[in-house]
């Protein structure tokens, strides 16, 4: 009885951490690169990167780089700060909505993440190295956000945003609420008396995760966040750049994707539109039903309706870092950043690059040596 | 043994008689004296104008026109005197308007038409004098049509027209996809061809398996049907047919030939573009594109330049407005039809929608509201519908000389608070909206003591009202004994 | 009569951009009915910054027709989403507001206002018995905010068959909230009465109030009207007799408005003497329509002889031949005057809802919507030609045919 309890119990408890390797074990190195992506569109060529306890020493040109005092890993390609998705169900098993009741707002993803789950490898090898794990957009108030790394087997927050779904998935024929007037009614109740987690969100100390999918949909979310002047993210939201003063005005930003080659224009044309009126943007998967290779082709499939290369791998790093709520940790090769980087074979907004080696917080999580 | 002997149905196909209605007394005499006569699209309206109609045909139209001292007269100051509609195709007032064999030309509506049907008594309600009664658009090749008055009691008094062509539809049937029905066409003329190259060859043979076959199936073999002749055909031919005495051919097969001899006309439905393309080119390819008629969808006017060119009329199905919808934007677009096909310069005539209140005056009604001259959008409904049916100088206009086919209007005729008032059909009184109890529980909900309205619906309300007037106490005591006396098996029969 | 018919439906993308975001216009016609008197015979319509100048006799306007009519107003015109847009947790939810479901960007609002449909009032479904309160709106405008023209305008309910469509009796174990009471008209009916008296006791006793109350003593004090729709004839009557049981009881007295009365014509006497204003459905070809009931050709002309409020709606159809403009022309061919007619589209829907303040009648200082015809009104051989919306152009009736 007691093993077979153990057992199941050691599936959920394992904490691997790979130490296989000679710079797995080394928290200070550098990194010695052609093309070094930095923050922005700057891109230094003949660039090395310094890490030191896991985290970003030194970022840029070679030559100024002065004494590293370490060992020097030489790449003959690029090298970018690590790609953060600002949604996925990875880790979870598909265990991500309570059928049952409507209104989970205690609930917390993080309790469902595995995180040494075979999902986090496919990640880290489509060079993702920060995820927002959500909850399933089915329900009207499904829960907290976790945000993890894909590799170390660590959450950077176990409570990220509420999620919130303003979409006509969360309605039921058979399951209150069935329309979108009890379901805007909950939230309006929820924060006139607030506690709990809705405190947090009514004081500003969480933002909200709100899921919507036609216009009117959008428009109502964003009403609902300018009203009570909630920070967060507008996650989907398909065309909400026929609408981007609003979502601007609202100050919310957008999770967009994931795109693909078969999407619409107007979908993409969308992005395009949201960027011009300055509204941030980053993008998210679905994984693990889709693949996280997603991630990257989402930013090229709206590179390629318009969008410019800064703000594409902006929504792929600093900006989706910022929307995760870690953006003073990840998301650009700065000093006193985690060490979370992708050696590439070529431009990561190239599709054609692929990834060689991921480095999380200093420690080679995929990839051989060279 | 068939209800048409060969000879009949022969002199029917050759020469598309024209029956007139077996009620108009031989010496008949109607006078019409109307507010106005409209005589026909782009014709003279006359102020107090006198139609006089002898023997079923318009003898003298006119301001002055002399009324014979015998004439019944029908004075009608405020009306307004106007030709009878004329349905150019439908497939209404039949027991059932498909067949589910393929070929079937064989068949024709006579057999299938139900004179009282609820669709002739409304059709008269809206003005619709002729009608070409035609199978439905789910087949493959149906039977024959034929044109009919609204008015009679059995098939013989309603004929206009015995034959008035075949159906067939290029549109997949039920069940079958744009291949198979393409080849189900094809293959209807592929078997004809063989056969009667069967035949020929058989004869030659010295085989005389089709005269004996004949005999058994007990087939006219006299007169016309012993002689033989030569195939017609404009696109293909079998050699030898003159050998062939033309009552031995199988009766399922000679509407057919006839049809590939250019005897017949043809109603061909189209569904979609696409479908336009084909029915053509099975025209075309077995010589009746001469005598086709496309009944197509409103979508179709997207193939207009293909009907053009073809040199075809159509007779527009549905809807005059056609509805785009943008499959990426869903923003629609409202197409007007009958405005596309005149730019193209094909002919056209309307049909009446499904709900039987959009009727023929409600079409041209819209056309003249979307721009369409009223010459246009009034001949769209009577006189070129009557030269599709090959009746051009029998109805669609008041002309001395064609059938007396008038309509009396309580106002100005495509206006939507103008009712039919009366109906003559070759000189006959058909309708008269005072008499019409039908239009009476329409406007006010309740049939009139004594009568029993029809519905146009399947619940057709059976309004049966007892004892109208009698007070209320009364009446539950009236019914508490009507009650006792059913179960003892007596009482009012209702 | 169709001099004005250089008409395509030409969408907005052909008029020149500047006249888009224009909203002062003269407009011209030879005929212009204001529904507020006479009609004026060679009239011109001043627009100035959305609103309605003046109404006089003229010519030479920027925008030229035959006739120029008020925009429609349609009480019952059924846009809406759905099943998303009624709570069917349970059957009587007054509190719910349509407004907060109602998308915008349907596709029929651009068809009812191309159609002349320039007001419109959005209702909860007939799904439950009582669905909340209603919305009246315009079909095109720059935002939600500026489209609202009056929110929690009625609160709307049906009595029928309707309501109970998708409950069934409690059998085996009931696995979603459709066990439930109302099966039947008589539930329907009690579900309405006891909403009532709950309210009415609920001012007396605070302890039970619950969500809704407060809607359903407004309607009990008359602030806003209580519309119930009600197709049959045994439907009407349980409408007017909840009214007249609700103020014999003292418990208040509401403001009755019947929806889709196909069969008020069996016992007009009953709206008479209630004085309730109808707003009928579209005209049906044979006669039968919603739940089964028969609505008489004549309807509209016999309640408005009897001195009833009508009014016409469209349900949002897609057949042209359906929608709210062409349906004055059936009614007149059921008997009615034109001038009556025109009223039952224009200003009696919006007298019904108290919006008659800004919309309904071609009068100064009123919204500039309007509607420009190729021929004279509700006529089938004539057609909308020319719409305008608080002053914008939504239909330009100067486009040639393509």
């Amino acid at each position: 009885m007691l093993t077979w309890i153990l057992g199941l119990g050691g599936v959920v408890a394992a904490v691997p951490v790979q130490a296989s390797d000679d710079h797995g074990a080394q928290a200070s190195f550098a990194v010695r690169a052609q093309h070094l992506r930095l923050f922005g569109n700057e891109v230094v060529h003949d660039g090395v990167l310094v890490v030191e306890n896991g985290k970003v020493r030194y970022a840029g040109d070679a030559k100024r780089a002065g004494e590293i005092g370490h060992d020097v890993i030489e790449h003959d390609g690029w090298l970018s700060a690590g790609l953060v998705a600002c949604r996925s169900y990875s880790g979870t098993r598909g265990d991500t909505l309570e059928g049952k009741r409507p209104l989970t707002a205690e609930a917390r993803i993080a309790d469902v993440v595995a995180l040494d789950h075979v999902d986090f490898e496919r990640a880290l090898a489509a060079g993702i190295t920060t995820m927002v794990i959500a909850p399933s957009a089915a329900n009207v108030v499904s829960g907290a956000t976790a945000v993890v790394k894909t590799h170390g087997a660590s959450f950077v927050s176990r409570e990220a945003h509420l999620a919130l779904s303003f979409s006509d998935s969360a309605l039921r024929f058979n399951r209150y609420p069935t329309s979108y007037m009890a379901a805007l009614g909950e939230l309006e109740n929820a924060l006139a008396r607030p506690s709990g987690v809705w405190k947090r969100v009514a004081d500003g100390k969480l933002p909200v995760l709100l899921d919507a999918g036609s216009r009117d949909e959008i428009q109502r979310a964003v009403r609902f966040a300018k009203d009570h002047k909630l920070q967060g993210a507008l996650s989907r939201a398909p065309w909400a750049g026929e609408l981007a003063d609003d979502v601007k005005q609202s100050g919310l930003a957008v999770i967009a994707g994931p795109f693909d080659v078969g999407t619409a224009e107007r979908s993409l044309a969308s992005v395009v539109a949201l960027a011009k009126a300055g509204v941030p943007l980053a993008f998210g998967v679905d994984a693990p039903w889709n693949s996280e290779e997603g991630l990257r082709l989402s930013a090229a499939m709206c590179m390629r309706a318009g969008l410019d290369g800064r703000t594409a791998w902006e929504s792929l790093t600093s900006t989706a870092a910022a929307v995760a709520g870690a953006g003073t940790r990840v998301g650009k090769l700065v000093s006193g950043y985690d060490a979370d980087f992708v050696l590439w074979s070529g431009d990561p907004l190239d599709l054609t690059s692929r990834v060689v080696a991921v480095y999380v917080d200093g420690q080679r999580a995929f990839g051989g040596a060279e | 043994m068939n209800v048409f002997t060969a000879s009949t149905r022969a002199a029917a196909i050759a020469i598309g008689a024209l029956l007139l209605s077996a009620n108009a007394a031989a010496d008949g005499k109607l006078a019409i004296k109307a507010g106005k006569v409209v005589q026909g699209p782009g014709m003279p309206e006359i102020d107090k104008g006198v139609i006089l109609i002898e023997n079923g045909r318009i003898a003298a139209i006119g301001a002055d026109v002399k009324v014979p001292w015998d004439a019944t007269v029908i004075d009608a100051p405020k009306l307004v005197a106007f030709p009878g509609f004329v349905e150019a195709h439908s497939a209404r007032g039949m027991d059932r308007p498909n067949e589910n064999i393929d070929p079937a030309a064989f068949l024709s509506v006579r057999d299938s038409i139900d004179p009282v049907n609820f669709y002739f008594e409304d059709s008269l309600r809206w003005g619709i004098t002729t009608i070409n009664i035609q199978q439905g658009n789910n087949c493959v090749i149906a039977g024959q049509g034929m044109v009919v008055r609204p008015m009679g009691i059995t098939i013989d008094e309603m004929t206009v027209k015995t034959v008035s062509g075949v159906k067939l539809s290029a549109t997949p049937k039920a069940g079958m996809s744009a291949a198979t029905q393409a080849q189900a066409l094809r293959k209807a003329f592929g078997d004809l061809q063989r056969y009667l190259e069967q035949l020929v060859q058989e004869k030659k043979d010295g085989n005389d398996r089709a005269r004996r076959e004949a005999l058994f199936q007990g087939r006219d073999l006299e007169g016309e049907n012993a002689k033989g002749r030569a195939m017609e055909g404009s696109a293909w031919k079998v050699a030898g047919l003159e050998l062939i005495p033309r009552g031995e051919i199988d009766e399922k097969q000679v509407p057919l030939l006839a049809l590939v001899e250019g005897k017949l006309p043809a109603f061909f439905y189209c569904g979609r573009p696409m479908d336009v393309h084909r029915a053509l080119e099975v025209a075309r390819d077995n010589g009746f594109l001469a005598r086709t008629t496309l009944v197509i969808s409103p979508a179709c006017y997207k193939a207009a330049d293909v009907i053009a060119e073809a040199g075809v009329p159509v007779v527009l199905e549905g809807p005059v407005v056609f509805t785009e919808t943008d499959p990426l934007t869903g923003a629609e677009t409202e197409i007007f039809v009958p405005g596309e096909l005149k730019k193209k310069n094909v002919r056209f005539a309307l049909s009446s929608a499904n709900t039987t209140t959009e009727s023929l005056w409600f079409q041209a009604a819209q056309c003249v509201g979307r721009g369409m001259t009223k010459t246009d959008a009034v001949a769209s409904v009577t006189t070129i519908p009557a030269e599709i049916l090959g009746l051009g100088k029998q109805v669609g206009s008041l002309e001395v000389g064609k059938a007396g086919n008038v309509l009396l209007f309580s106002g100005e005729p495509l206006s939507v608070t103008s009712w039919v008032e009366k109906v003559v059909i070759e000189g006959k009184e058909a309708y008269d909206r005072s008499k019409d109890v039908r239009v009476k529980h329409l406007m006010a909900g309740k049939a009139p003591a004594n009568t029993q309205a029809m519905g146009g619906s399947a619940s057709a309300e059976k309004k049966v009202v007892c004892c109208e007037g009698e007070d209320p106490a009364e009446h539950a005591k009236h019914l508490e004994a009507e009650a006792k006396k059913k179960d003892k098996g007596e009482g009012e029969d209702k | 009569m169709s001099v004005y018919f250089g008409l395509a439906i030409a969408l907005l993308a052909g008029a020149p951009q500047e006249d888009k975001d224009r909203t002062s216009w003269t407009i011209s016609a030879e005929w212009v009915y204001t529904a507020a008197g006479d009609a004026i015979e060679g009239g011109l319509v001043t627009v100035s910054d959305g609103k309605i100048r003046s109404v006089s006799s003229g010519d030479g306007g920027q925008l030229q027709c035959f006739a120029v009519t008020p925009g429609l107003v349609d009480l019952s015109v059924r846009i809406d989403r759905g099943w998303n847009a009624v709570e069917q947790s349970r059957e009587v939810t007054p509190e719910m507001r349509v407004v907060q479901a109602l998308d915008w960007f349907d596709e029929g609002w651009m068809r009812e206002a191309r159609s002349g449909v320039t007001t419109a009032m959005v209702n909860v479904s007939d799904r439950n018995v009582v669905g909340g309160m209603s919305v009246v709106v315009k079909t095109a405008g720059a935002s939600p905010q500026a489209r609202t023209v009056k929110a929690d305008s009625v609160l709307y309910g049906a009595i029928g068959s309707a309501p109970s469509s998708s409950n069934h009796p409690a059998y085996g174990r009931p696995d979603d909230f459709y066990s439930r009471r109302p099966t039947t008209r008589m539930g329907v009916e009690w579900e309405w009465r006891k909403a009532f008296y709950d309210a009415a006791l609920a001012q007396r006793d605070k302890s039970k109030q619950v969500a809704g109350t407060t809607e359903l003593q407004k309607v009990l004090a008359g602030e806003f009207p209580l519309m119930i729709q009600a197709w049959t004839t045994q439907d009407i009557r349980t409408a007017v007799f909840l009214k007249e049981e609700l103020e014999r009881e003292g418990l208040g007295a509401p403001r009755l408005i019947v929806d889709a009365a196909a069969e008020a014509w069996r016992e007009p006497d009953l709206l008479v003497r209630t004085k309730t204003p109808v707003v009928l459905p579209p005209f049906a070809p044979q006669g039968r329509t919603g739940e089964g009931s028969f609505f008489a050709l004549e309807t509209a002309a016999q309640l408005d002889a009897k001195g009833l409020l009508v009014a016409l709606s469209g349900h949002g159809a897609r057949q042209v031949s359906q929608r709210l403009a062409y349906q004055p022309g059936y009614a007149m061919r059921g008997g009615m005057t034109f001038d009556a007619a025109l009223k039952t589209v224009t200003i009696n829907p919006a007298r019904m809802v108290g919006v008659d303040r800004r919309v309904g009648s071609l009068e100064s200082g009123k919204d500039a919507d309007l509607v420009l015809w190729s021929g004279k009104p509700f006529e089938l051989s004539s057609a909308v030609i020319g719409v305008l919306v608080d002053g914008r152009l939504i239909l330009d009736p100067r486009q040639a045919n393509k």
